[in-house]
């Protein structure tokens, strides 16, 4: 029974990275593949706590542009199983899961480092017109993403309980209770990368708004997220109108328009 | 050459079908980081591009074109691919350059409105929802993400046929308004960080002053009375600054948090 879930859980892992990076069903989206490893594991609840608390640690934390950034995925599905397996509770997933999903960003850029010779091996045989070949090269990839996740889980999953077990002991108090603080602070990350990269300058206002409906009045996230949505429609719907316009401006003053950027 | 005027349609609604899913498959599974996304995209539009292509040679041609540098969002790049298929299988070798063209010049404002919708709006809204279910040991809102998933997969594989039957036309007379309607998603974006700034960062002190006999918490008594949420307004500011400065890469500043937290903690500063 134990091996099984072993079995599962690292499949489960394997799995999440390929599928983040490809059909994004189950991805690395923390409550999701914290659902599914409660399932292998047989405890909802303490997976949902710790999957919960790395979500919140995510939001905004996304992986823009081949970025590489912490996997809480896999934080939390070897969280949540070192803590279900050894009975040790939540903060043992969050002591565990946290630092190796902060060096699986390490692996993730040597993958795609490595996957140049993908790149490469794809050029040189559709020069040769070897395509039954060439199409094979992507799998590589496939298989070296899997690695990425997979090989840490299996480290994890067959040493880490008596490990932890052990390591648990001598930790004092203030530490387990650290980690705990550093769960409220972590969200920070993704919030301020968010304001980063989004038009923050332009649309300060907006900002503003958000948080005193949620700081002062206690709107839930649905609600705001449908305030948000309502000033996002105003703005769009009047600046097409804008747009419209200087466009009929434009087209009475020449004649000519260029649409097509490719003639026929 | 001459086969190809002769098979005006030899794409059928199963090749898109069969492109798409190959994409969402493949996406960037085989990334790297000279040409990206280049392999993947070439793998799921390799099969269409074959029947397109009998001859050999140009076969080789439309192939080492679609290996060049790509990046863009996953579900973005489905709808470029039915535009680029249904380009090449118009005009054959001769529209290479112009397929080259409108995917490097698509990729960016797709990706700025990919990235704001797919990747940040989305995962945050639904994030937040489901995160606070599953802190309170709640998976509802992981299933209904996870159902969610699913019906995006099958949404993302329709992409690709719009993009063969309406592509060129729909991405290029869209224009300047792709920039419209990514500004409209970031105001959208932007609400809701301003919430997550007041709910999800939490930083609380339990120190507490005494004047004469009166006691009064740090907490209760000065910083909510000044504003609720000041502690975090701070705290994003200053990891917002840092962020800015390049030293400063994401794993560094969330090892300065914990060991932020660690100190706090021994020193009973913040709870």
């Amino acid at each position: 029974m134990q091996l099984l879930q072993d079995c599962l859980i690292i499949l489960l892992a394997a799995w999440m990275c390929i599928d983040q990076n490809g059909l994004v069903v189950v991805s690395y989206f923390p409550v999701i593949v914290g659902f599914i490893t409660g399932l292998i594991m047989g405890d909802i609840t303490t997976a949902m706590y710790i999957a919960g608390t790395f979500e919140l640690m995510q939001l905004g934390v996304a992986n823009l542009g081949g970025s590489s950034m912490p996997n809480y995925g896999l934080a939390t599905i070897i969280g949540a199983f070192l803590a279900i397996r050894t009975g040790t509770g939540v903060k043992t997933g969050i002591a565990v899961g946290l630092p190796v999903g902060m060096l699986a960003i390490q692996l993730d850029v040597l993958i795609k480092i490595i996957n140049q010779f993908i790149q490469r091996r794809m050029e040189r045989l559709n020069h040769e017109h070897n395509w039954k070949a060439m199409l094979r090269q992507p799998w590589y990839g496939v298989g070296l993403f899997g690695l990425e996740t997979g090989i840490p889980t299996v480290i994890l999953v067959f040493l880490g309980p008596t490990a932890v077990k052990e390591i648990l002991k001598w930790l004092p108090a203030w530490f387990t209770n650290g980690l705990t603080i550093a769960g409220g602070l972590l969200p920070v990350v993704g919030v301020a990368m968010l304001l980063h990269y989004m038009p923050t300058k332009k649309f300060f206002t907006f900002l503003v708004i958000g948080f005193v409906l949620t700081a002062y009045l206690k709107v839930p996230i649905l609600g705001l997220a449908l305030i948000g949505f309502a000033c996002a429609y105003y703005y769009f719907n009047s600046e097409m109108k804008k747009a419209d316009e200087k466009q009929e401006v434009k087209a009475a003053g020449a004649t000519n328009d260029q649409g097509d950027d490719y003639d026929e | 050459m001459m086969s190809e005027k002769e098979n005006k349609t030899v794409i059928t609604k199963h090749d898109l079908r069969k492109m798409g899913v190959r994409w969402c498959f493949m996406g960037v599974n085989a990334f790297n980081y000279e040409t990206q996304e280049g392999p993947g995209y070439t793998y799921a539009v390799a099969p269409a591009l074959r029947k397109i292509y009998p001859n050999d040679d140009d076969y080789e041609h439309a192939l080492a074109n679609h290996l060049n540098y790509f990046n863009t969002t996953t579900a973005m790049a489905n709808i470029l691919m039915g535009a680029t298929t249904a380009m090449e299988e118009k005009e054959g070798v001769k529209s290479l350059d112009a397929v080259q063209a409108l995917k490097t010049s698509l990729m960016g404002p797709l990706a700025g409105i990919g990235d704001t919708l797919i990747w940040v709006l989305w995962p945050t809204i639904i994030g937040s929802i489901s995160g606070y279910m599953a802190v309170k040991g709640n998976p509802l809102g992981a299933i209904i993400w996870f159902l969610c998933n699913i019906a995006f997969f099958f949404g993302k594989v329709w992409l690709t046929s719009l993009g063969y039957f309406s592509g060129t036309k729909l991405i290029t007379s869209l224009g300047e308004r792709i920039s419209i309607f990514t500004e409209s998603a970031s105001i959208m974006g932007l609400t809701v960080v301003g919430a997550l700034v007041a709910s999800v960062v939490k930083v609380t002190t339990p120190i507490t002053f005494k004047f004469g006999a009166v006691t009064m918490g740090l907490q209760t008594g000065i910083l909510d009375k000044i504003m609720p949420a000041l502690l975090p307004v701070l705290l994003t500011w200053v990891v917002y600054k840092l962020i800015g400065n390049k030293k400063w890469t994401m794993n560094r500043i969330i090892l300065l948090l914990i060991v932020l937290a660690m100190v706090c903690s021994f020193f009973n500063i913040l709870k």
